[in-house]
């Protein structure tokens, strides 16, 4: 159809004549496009990453409460256990033949706002992230001694600690604890290698180091007139009577359920096991709400986007209605006059998804080193995928619904005006 | 794509009017028109104070508007007969238009508003490049011929001066060599000494095209440039109260 470029190549014309207040809609188009793919993306791998906190943990253990609180304490170190689990049953349970290995975990203390958690050896071996990934170190190697501690890389970083410096813990989770465990300092061993989960904002110990710190302790205090040394400390039995929870691995997946049922059963001490993964699920429905409100804020965004559109054709048609009787005059068809319209809005919301999705490149690029080392979420500069060209393409339709509108009234007035214009 | 209405392109009579009615809804008929006849090539000056009906007969001789009853035909061929669409067609095939003011599209290079009559109809296209080799060659002669120079045709039409713009609005109303061109009051803008000129000049190129005229204007002063004079008050038989 000959009369199709035609249209084309006028609509295109006629946008480059009034090339400020097309910019300014292709702008307004763009910036909401890019708002709504960026936390699109944002969501995705706020998703994957919050998904991918820990892996390969079969089972986690803790004392009977919540499902979600013990996930929250143990993997993401926010709030408090609320009992511990007696030595004996963690050693009961590990030593079961479905157990391929165990990794305890001590909460309680912090050191400057950061948790610090006590463990052994194998949660540098087993504990997984991002499905398939270990802990590496920039800098030293696991904790060996008593006293020695292992920085998760945010700890290292903002507290700008090394191999080698000495740090105090103190007693209580808060970051302004006055009761410090300041008579048995720790050093630095090792430092891990950032990993965008909770992990980096850990500070590693040994559980005999944790057991060390409270020895001359009862119920939060230190005991009055009693003082252990740290060279004395060493001296003394320091297996742990218990602790906050455990990770396993397990043999074979399928066994998790069994082992689950029989923890939950447990006859010794109210127990309570989780699967990492449902409970993940559970918490990320929680966080729905956010998710669904940012997406539904930057879908409002692309609509008054939109509107602005439509303002300004709506605005401008009184002025063209002259231009509409010209085309009308030289054998323009009336919906000659309505395509026009259509053909400029659609070619607006083009540009502006063209330029949004480049402004969220950009804006990627820019931000990505920002997002990963503040928030610990990956966002890889990439060219729009399959759902973020259906955005683009579900704009341009809606532009070109919403032009309806203007056109319509154009073709309306076309029909009326004829040849005159009754302005 | 509409099929291309058929008119005699040797037909005697370009226009031709017989008992014509026309009332817009509700109100009492604005024409009554019992004859009128536009012969091939003829230049017609039609007078007529504003409020009587004159855009009313142009756009009903353009095949905008239908008429109530009576015939209208241009080149031999029944307006009433051809669907809207053809009518669309048969007014870019054969018809060009100058109005009083804003005619041309301001987004539009000076010889792309030029051409524009040739992107909606083939034949004036065909025509157009037939004359001049190509149908851009064809739209720099006929403006130079209307006094638009190349230094004019470089500007942007919103720069050019409300003469200048009534002759390249002439220019594109006879690109193609269209059979009848309608003037609406082209001039009533115009200082006085211009309007002659401009009236000159595209009687010209009327007739090196063939094309019939059929010139509106309430200034009488102007009938004597054409061959032939009408007041539409004297072949109007209806009350005179409307645009």
């Amino acid at each position: 159809m000959g009369s199709l470029s035609i249209i084309g190549s006028l609509a295109h014309k006629s946008l480059r004549n009034r090339a400020s207040t097309a910019l300014l809609t292709v702008l307004s188009i763009a910036i909401s496009i890019a708002l709504l793919i960026g936390v699109e993306r944002i969501r995705t791998e706020a998703r994957s990453s919050f998904a991918s906190t820990i892996s390969g943990t079969d089972l986690i253990v803790g004392a009977r409460g919540g499902d979600i609180n013990l996930l929250l304490y143990s993997v993401f170190r926010i709030g408090n256990a609320t009992n511990n689990i007696s030595w004996e049953s963690y050693q009961d349970i590990t030593s079961r033949p479905v157990v391929e290995w165990a990794i305890p975990i001590s909460l309680g203390d912090s050191h400057r706002g950061f948790r610090v958690m006590g463990t052994n050896q194998d949660y540098f071996r087993f504990y997984k992230y991002s499905r398939t990934r270990t802990l590496e170190f920039i800098a030293g190697e696991p904790f060996d001694g008593v006293f020695d501690a292992v920085l998760g890389a945010d700890v290292a970083a903002e507290l700008d600690y090394a191999i080698g410096d000495k740090i105090v813990i103190a007693h209580g989770a808060g970051s302004t604890s006055f009761v410090e465990h300041d008579d048995k300092p720790f050093i630095v061993t090792g430092i891990l290698k950032k990993t965008g989960t909770p992990v980096d904002r850990t500070v590693h110990v040994t559980l005999e180091g944790i057991e060390a710190i409270h020895i001359d302790w009862q119920s939060g205090m230190r005991l009055p007139g009693q003082s252990v040394s740290a060279q004395q400390a060493l001296q003394m039995e320091l297996q742990p009577e218990a602790i906050t929870a455990f990770l396993l691995g397990l043999k074979s997946r399928v066994a998790a359920f069994g082992l689950l049922r029989d923890i939950n059963e447990y006859k010794e001490e109210p127990l309570l096991a989780i699967i990492p993964g449902v409970t993940l699920q559970q918490l990320w429905e929680l966080i729905r709400v956010v998710e669904i409100t940012l997406l539904a804020v930057s879908i409002c965004v692309v609509i008054a986007g939109l509107i602005g559109m439509l303002s300004a054709i709506l605005t401008s048609l009184n002025e063209r209605r002259r231009e509409m009787a010209i085309l009308r005059a030289i054998g323009a068809r009336p919906w000659h006059v309505l395509l026009l319209l259509v053909t400029e809005s659609a070619l607006l919301a083009a540009a502006g998804a063209l330029a949004g999705m480049a402004l969220i490149i950009g804006l990627t690029a820019v931000a990505a080193p920002m997002l990963e080392q503040r928030f610990g979420i990956f966002v890889e500069v990439q060219w729009p995928g399959a759902f973020e060209w259906l955005i683009a393409l579900v704009v341009v339709a809606a532009a070109i619904v919403v032009s309806l509108w203007p056109a319509w009234r154009a073709y309306r007035n076309a029909l009326a005006d004829g040849l005159t214009i009754r302005v | 794509m509409v099929a291309d209405p058929q008119p005699d392109n040797r037909a005697p009579t370009v226009v031709g009017i017989r008992d014509l009615l026309f009332a817009w809804p509700g109100q009492p008929p604005v024409l009554d028109i019992a004859e009128l006849n536009i012969a091939r090539g003829e230049r017609v000056f039609l007078a007529g104070p504003s409020g009587s009906g004159k855009s009313t007969l142009l756009g009903l001789i353009g095949g905008v508007l239908t008429a109530d009853s009576g015939s209208i035909t241009v080149l031999n061929q029944e307006l009433a007969a051809l669907s809207v669409a053809q009518r669309d067609r048969y007014r870019a095939d054969y018809v060009g238009f100058v109005f009083q003011l804003f005619n041309l599209l301001p987004f539009l290079s000076v010889v792309d508003n030029v051409l524009l009559p040739c992107r909606f109809s083939a034949r004036r296209h065909e025509r157009a490049a037939a004359r001049s080799g190509t149908v851009d060659d064809e739209a720099r002669r006929l403006l130079s011929h209307l006094d638009v120079t190349a230094d004019l045709m470089a500007r942007k039409v919103t720069e050019l001066s409300i003469g200048q713009q009534q002759r390249v609005a002439a220019a594109r109303a006879l690109i193609g060599a269209p059979e009848l061109l309608i003037a609406d009051e082209p001039t009533s803008a115009l200082d006085h000494d211009l309007r002659e000129r401009f009236i000159h000049l595209l009687l010209d190129e009327c007739a090196a095209a063939e094309s019939a005229v059929l010139f509106v204007s309430h200034d009488m002063s102007l009938g004597s440039l054409f061959d032939r004079q009408l007041a539409l008050t004297e072949i109007n038989r209806a009350g005179h109260h409307n645009g």
